[in-house]
């Protein structure tokens, strides 16, 4: 951590760095522009999604500042290929990126799959629409033309979700069914009270508690809002400027070649270093002592040789 | 000591011995088996506790108790081994006796029945194996006979007979095969009937252990919707379609499709979202540290 020193060089105090939103503009910039790499590669919209959502966990862990979303952008889409079952090989997928290297890709993915913590498998809202769509069909009085429109509003409104943080908060049913909501109130509540299983019509019941078809739609109501506030990609012009300030802010440790990353290198190997001497000595001695298990415990001045999290 | 010694000192009663003066027999003295005598010795020691120390795991309620009454039997052993308060271990010894008599007969009968029984167990394979045996040299005799038998036909036929020679090799080849494929089939029928049988007969039946289901509350929103049989389903019409079933070659159904996405649709509905956690946003001040979060 940078220590408060001001006026000496290297400090960073005045530096302005970039604050959550900024971080989560540049962040959805990228985040569109899968979207044409999608295109470009005519990939299925299971791996934009996918990939859409990776780089938004990435940078649920990490900060723009360390890791520049342009190549977490490649990486993640690169990793979305392999694990929906859509690969194409790494020559094939740079070469047809302009700029770009194979090594640019590959030394991100294994950073990109800690972050994620190795969890591959995302379930998006799609699937729930397709679902939402059989199901309506088995409610009586369904205009069929009718629901055919709003299944593709409602299908714009899942990809402009994509861009919002509701996949990060709500279940992928509860996402369906707002953009369903967004595009035909009439039929997503129709379909809400027939799943909530409660009686149409019942005058004993105490109006106290609301029946859960209420509850699901008062669920909704912040996913819509949400949709349809962030839904849409961000400002051009804002974007620059941050990525401007990007370029003063970034961290030097992560840029190969600087002065702080070849020191962080030399701290770590002589850590490194150290800790194998010891290793080595540890075995000396328990060999010299006939054990070689080593014997006494208590000697040992206990250092924790296990790898931190650097 | 040498057997001479032995035949020396000890034919006319007991004797001292040379050595330390106790009064010992000529029945107690056994041919070593080992080449090291604290070894012997502690055979010897162990054979004798085993006699009278012989329960078993399941006669103790818990881990516990059997560790211990092991552990009493390692503490006999070891004294009258090491020769350490040999007279207090007899009492010992003679006290758990007393205590357990009644135990210490089950076991024995119990080991008794156990070693019967393997011996049974090894008679019948024995006699089983014999008889196999012996059927199968029988089989193969009755081959070789009826071989001989073919050819000599053969040659009786080709000598008086004057149809084709080719015609009469075919038909009396085929007539070798015909027999051959009917000698296979019987015996082998014969013997694993036999020994189906047999082992029936020794194994006794031993109860199943009750079948206790796996029970947990596993809920799969199964009742949040019904799969009909056919919709409206421009996604999956490439599939349904398919007249030569193409797509459908790998098993691929398309009701488990359906049900999988009717199944996220109701999933997780009236899940609400977690709570908490609602950070500040960050003062916009620059004069702060800044906390850079590993990567």
């Amino acid at each position: 951590m940078p220590l408060r020193r001001t006026r000496q060089p290297g400090s960073s105090s005045s530096v302005s760095f970039l604050n959550a939103d900024e971080e989560l503009l540049l962040v959805k910039l990228y985040a569109g522009k899968v979207s044409q790499l999608c295109g470009h590669f005519r990939f299925p919209e299971e791996v934009e999604a996918t990939a859409v959502t990776y780089l938004k966990r990435f940078y649920l862990k990490n900060t723009v500042m360390d890791w520049h979303p342009k190549n977490v952008m490649l990486t993640a889409l690169f990793l979305a290929t392999k694990t929906t079952n859509h690969p194409i090989a790494l020559e094939h997928y740079a070469s047809h990126i302009p700029r770009t290297a194979p090594s640019d890709v590959l030394d991100l993915e294994f950073l990109v799959a800690q972050s994620l913590g190795f969890d591959f498998a995302v379930w998006h809202a799609h699937r729930a629409l397709w679902g939402i769509w059989l199901d309506i069909q088995t409610l009586p009085d369904i205009d069929m033309n009718e629901l055919r429109k709003a299944y593709d509003v409602a299908l714009t409104h899942v990809r402009a979700s994509r861009l919002t943080d509701v996949e990060l908060i709500y279940t992928p049913s509860q996402i369906a069914l707002a953009c369903l909501s967004l595009a035909s109130p009439g039929l997503a509540s129709a379909w809400a009270r027939s799943k909530s299983g409660s009686p149409e019509s019942s005058p004993s019941s105490p109006s106290s508690t609301p029946s859960p078809e209420i509850l699901v739609l008062e669920l909704l109501e912040p996913i819509k809002s949400m949709i349809l506030i962030q839904g849409s990609p961000p400002d051009v012009e804002a974007v620059r400027e941050v990525d401007r300030r990007l370029k003063l802010c970034k961290n030097p440790e992560k840029i190969v070649g600087s002065n702080a990353y070849n020191k962080k290198r030399e701290a770590q190997e002589r850590k490194a270093a150290e800790k194998r001497a010891r290793k080595a000595a540890q075995v000396r001695q328990a060999m010299a002592d006939g054990d070689p298990f080593g014997s006494e415990l208590a000697e040992q001045d206990m250092v924790d040789d296990d790898d931190d999290d650097d | 000591m040498c057997e001479s010694c032995i035949d020396r000192l000890f034919t006319l009663g007991p004797a001292p011995c040379p050595i330390c003066n106790k009064i010992l027999r000529k029945l107690a003295f056994t041919p070593q088996t080992f080449e090291d005598l604290d070894v012997e010795k502690e055979v010897a020691v162990r054979r004798r506790i085993a006699k009278e120390f012989n329960k078993r795991r399941e006669d103790f309620p818990d881990l516990r108790s059997y560790n211990d009454y092991l552990e009493e039997v390692e503490d006999i052993a070891f004294n009258l081994i090491n020769d350490i308060d040999v007279a207090e271990t007899e009492a010992r010894i003679a006290q758990y006796k007393i205590e357990n008599a009644a135990i210490i007969e089950q076991n024995l009968q119990r080991e008794e029945q156990y070693a019967q029984y393997l011996k049974e167990q090894e008679e019948a394979d024995r006699l089983e194996r014999e008889q196999r045996a012996a059927e199968l040299k029988k089989l193969e005799e009755e081959e070789r006979e009826e071989k001989e038998k073919g050819r000599q036909e053969l040659i009786d036929k080709l000598e008086t007979s004057d149809k084709d020679v080719k015609k009469l090799i075919a038909r009396s080849r085929a007539e070798a095969m015909k027999r051959a494929a009917a000698r296979i089939i019987t015996p082998a029928l014969r013997s694993t009937s036999h020994l189906l049988r047999s082992r029936a007969a020794q194994s006794t039946a031993v109860p199943d252990v009750p079948h206790v289901p796996l029970q947990d509350d596993w809920y799969a929103y199964e009742d949040k919707f019904t799969l009909r049989d056919d919709y409206d389903d421009p996604v999956s019409d490439a599939v349904r379609k398919d007249r030569e079933g193409i797509m459908r070659a790998g098993g691929y159904r398309v009701e488990e499709a359906w049900e999988r996405a009717l199944r996220f649709a109701v999933a997780g509905l009236d899940v609400r979202p977690l709570q908490g956690l609602r950070s500040e946003p960050p003062p916009a001040s620059t004069s702060q540290d800044v906390v850079m979060t590993a990567a």
